[in-house]
């Protein structure tokens, strides 16, 4: 028995907002007399911190303190449509139809402000709750008295709506896969390594560290995207290593049923984690952010299954890499069998292909 | 303080991290009823008898709701993208998995439930069930969906999802090696804490206040809309906070239902699904059949690509054409390759309908990618860096459907992973950056495939 370690690397994108574009989100935000912020946003937070990615992007926005802001995402009386947190639309989509609702009462602010003040708006600007001339600080207002100002004396309610649609790229050609417009909100990068330990006798597979570069354009909350890194991580090891919902494929019984008997990454699987933010801004996102929600658990299995070959020589390319895909791989290993080689060809895993399993004609492999 | 780029927590989570976050199970109201299902033991059936009268007599039964109950009863979820109907909101005349729903109860509580579904008079034809979808192309493969073996309606009416650029053949034969895998990503489990839960309540002004996990309010509220033939105005979702949705929760699984039984009894009706529910019926991320092909040079360019994509959607086609779509889009992964051919299907087994979940379409080809990527540095003896970096996308490169990649960072976070693994890089990958290669980079056949034409 040997415990062999190994490493291996993936490097992926990931598409921001639904694919071919097409998924409106809104908001609309009112201000309360003494200046306090009410935000309406349909956006469901799903555990991945939307309610507090913009409540930032409104704070900043208008230019008003972090905790001046309540958010309301309760119910659809209230707030306008939101396609939904999925696609890793939130920040981007979602975030980008509050700060332009949040532009919006900004500059009523700055009319009203500049009526009380008798400076023109444009000479005007926010920050941390006061109104302040530019170039001239000490005469200012805070948005609290404006507010009041709009509220009793100009018999008005400060509010801003903002929507954020990208147009549907639809098919143009469905023989060619061509596309009559760009079909996402942006793209984000990643790139991550495993290091892995293989045990040869068990054919257990340990994941030791991943080591992660994500770009995500802007990191509106660090801690929030570090959080999305490392929450990724460990679905994508469940992904590579432990995770499987029929493990007896192509088999539909002896499902799981509870959480006794389905192998989910639990604290016992944790590796080391090193995450790297990179922020290349986007052209368009909310202060140059792109999304990083789902991407966080795709490059892991493949980054684990390239450490299990360096690891131990054999390439496991069905997951999840069970002790008993290991052991098999290496027993086939062992016995000689490895990929065809025909002229200048190098077939890998000729058992597992549709051209072996099935008699259909969907598809021919030949070159 | 700046709020944007701060670590500020997480604005609920002390409610999360205390145990004071309102769930929709957290939510009483007087006279709450409770909901069970009657689901198909079977992985295929035709259903030859359906009859609930006994159930309706039994004690503490309010409503018993069947598909005759449901005015649209078949409804497409992305109807609006162009994804045709198929999936019945309760089987009528057959059903395609096991666990699939035929009839639900709303009783005084779950034990009531539960005996009324077990009164239910149902009877079934066992059918022959298809398991692997590498299978469904055979001629004697059992028939288990009435649009045939896989998804028949992407534009043009095509069954199959391509993508087609630039000229295959040739890179085929310029290959110095052709480089062929199978990758298989397995069918995992949603699994958030929380179940699936709804909860419709009747209003006296004949509204229906509807507590939801949803992952998007309004997706969901036209669906239930829809189903009912309702305007959006009849109904209010409640929401916005979900307890774990990776995807799943925007199946919309509960609200229909416990609405139609809702408008049945005139009470309020709660239905949590149990664990054992979550496990069984709740949809899965899909099992994914992927087979590359790379046409490669000896030093490291990835000439052209030949794939075929099966992917698993169960019983029913759901999102998944959509899936298939976004796959194809993204399955040249982090590089740019000038040829290629690519064949998706969607096709329909016997299993829980898959889903979205996170990476939808894209996790499965992240894997087969950049494992195929490994195998062709180790087969041509090239460093796993410098074969990313030489392939990856560059600004003014175009994406398989045509587009060009404006900001593309594959060069950015891999000289970031690299120095934060101590790996050493030489010229010219060390220096090389996401602006347009040059042509000392590229053999002559690729020049004005990858390059600039005018460096030469």
């Amino acid at each position: 028995m040997a415990i062999h370690r190994g490493r291996g690397i993936a490097s992926i994108e990931y598409p921001t907002g639904m694919n071919q574009n097409g998924d409106p989100s809104q908001a609309w935000i009112k201000v309360k007399p003494d200046g306090r912020i009410d935000v309406f946003s349909g956006t469901s937070d799903i555990g991945n911190g939307s309610k507090t990615i913009q409540t930032q992007i409104v704070a900043d926005t208008i230019g008003v303190p972090y905790d001046w802001v309540t958010y309301d995402n309760s119910n659809t009386d209230s707030s306008p449509v939101c396609t939904g947190t999925f696609a890793s639309r939130a920040t981007f989509v979602a975030g980008k139809a509050v700060l332009k609702a949040a532009q919006r009462v900004r500059e009523r602010i700055l009319e009203v402000a500049g009526q009380e003040m008798e400076i023109s708006p444009e000479d005007l600007e926010i920050d941390d709750g006061e109104v302040l001339a530019k170039g001239a600080p000490t005469k200012k207002l805070s948005v609290g008295d404006v507010a009041a100002a709009a509220t009793w004396g100009h018999g008005e309610l400060i509010t801003g709506t903002g929507a954020q649609l990208n147009p549907y790229a639809a098919i143009s050609d469905p023989t060619t896969g061509e596309v009559d417009g760009v079909p996402h909100a942006a793209i984000s990068y990643a790139a991550c390594a495993a290091e892995v330990a293989v045990n040869d006798e068990t054919g257990e597979v340990r994941v030791l560290k991943l080591t992660q570069a994500y770009d995500v354009g802007k990191a509106i909350n660090p801690a929030l995207v570090e959080g999305q890194i490392e929450g990724g991580a460990i679905m994508g090891l469940g992904l590579g290593v432990l995770e499987d919902s029929y493990p007896y494929y192509p088999s539909a019984e002896h499902r799981g049923g509870d959480f006794g008997s389905y192998y989910n990454p639990s604290s016992a699987d944790l590796p080391e984690l090193h995450n790297i933010i990179i922020e290349n801004p986007s052209a368009d996102g909310p202060y140059g952010a792109k999304g990083i929600g789902e991407m966080s658990n795709n490059a892991q299995p493949a980054a684990i299954a390239t450490a299990v070959y360096d690891a131990v020589g054999v390439w496991v390319t069905e997951l999840p890499i069970t002790p008993e895909r290991v052991l098999r791989a290496l027993d086939a290993r062992n016995a000689g069998s490895g990929p065809r080689r025909e002229g200048k060809q190098v077939i890998f895993d000729e058992e597992l292909s549709i051209n072996t399993v099935g008699t259909g004609k969907a598809w021919t492999a030949e070159v | 303080m700046k709020a944007v780029g701060a670590r500020l927590p997480r604005y609920d989570g002390v409610g999360h991290a205390t145990g004071r976050t309102v769930y929709v199970d957290d939510v009483r109201v007087n006279r709450m009823l409770h909901v069970k299902a009657l689901r198909s033991p079977y992985h295929h059936a035709a259903i030859k008898r359906l009859d609930t009268s006994r159930a309706e007599q039994m004690p503490g039964v309010a409503a018993v709701v069947t598909h005759a109950d449901v005015p649209l009863l078949v409804y497409g979820h992305l109807s609006a993208l162009g994804i045709p109907a198929d999936e019945p909101l309760l089987a009528s005349e057959d059903v395609r998995y096991k666990g699939q729903p035929i009839a639900v109860v709303a009783a005084e509580d779950t034990d009531a439930a539960q005996a009324a579904v077990d009164a239910i008079d149902i009877e079934f034809e066992e059918l022959p069930a298809l398991f692997d979808m590498r299978k469904a192309f055979d001629d004697d493969a059992p028939q288990i969906h009435h649009w045939g073996p896989i998804y028949p309606h992407f534009e043009g009416e095509m069954n199959v999802r391509q993508i087609r650029k630039g000229n295959i053949d040739e890179a085929f034969e310029q290959a110095d090696k052709i480089i062929q895998g199978v990758y298989r990503p397995a069918a995992i489990e949603q699994m958030p804490l929380e179940t699936q839960v709804g909860l419709s309540v009747p209003e006296p002004d004949g509204r229906f206040t509807i507590y939801s996990c949803t992952q998007a309010l309004y997706f969901s509220m036209g669906v239930v809309a829809a189903h009912l033939q309702q305007p959006l105005n009849k109904f209010k979702f409640v929401g916005g906070t979900v307890g774990g949705g990776f995807g799943g929760k925007v199946d919309t699984a509960t609200e229909t239902l416990c609405t139609l039984l809702a408008q049945k009894s005139g009470r309020p009706v709660k239905w949590r699904w149990t664990r054992e529910e979550e496990f069984l019926c709740s949809s899965t991320r899909a099992p994914w059949h992927m087979e590359i092909i790379d046409a490669v040079s000896n030093d490291g360019w990835i000439l052209g690509r030949k794939m075929l994509t099966l992917h698993d959607a169960g019983g029913y086609a759901r999102f998944s054409p959509y899936g298939v779509t976004k796959h194809s889009f993204h399955h040249t992964g982090a590089y740019t390759i000038p040829n290629l051919h690519f064949d998706g299907y969607v096709v329909f087994t016997n299993r829980v309908p898959t889903s979205a979940m996170r990476g939808y379409g894209v996790t499965s080809v992240s894997f087969a990618v950049e494992t195929h990527m490994s195998r062709i540095a180790e087969e041509l003896g090239v460093d796993p860096f410098e074969l990313r970096l030489k392939n990856a996308n560059r600004i003014g490169d175009t994406s398989p459907n045509g587009i060009t990649y404006t900001d593309p960072s594959t060069v950015d976070v891999l000289h970031a992973l690299a120095g934060a693994t101590d790996t050493e890089l030489a010229a010219p990958y060390s220096d090389t950056t996401r602006e347009m290669r040059h042509g000392e980079w590229l053999p002559e056949h690729l020049v004005g495939q990858l390059g600039d034409p005018e460096d030469h």
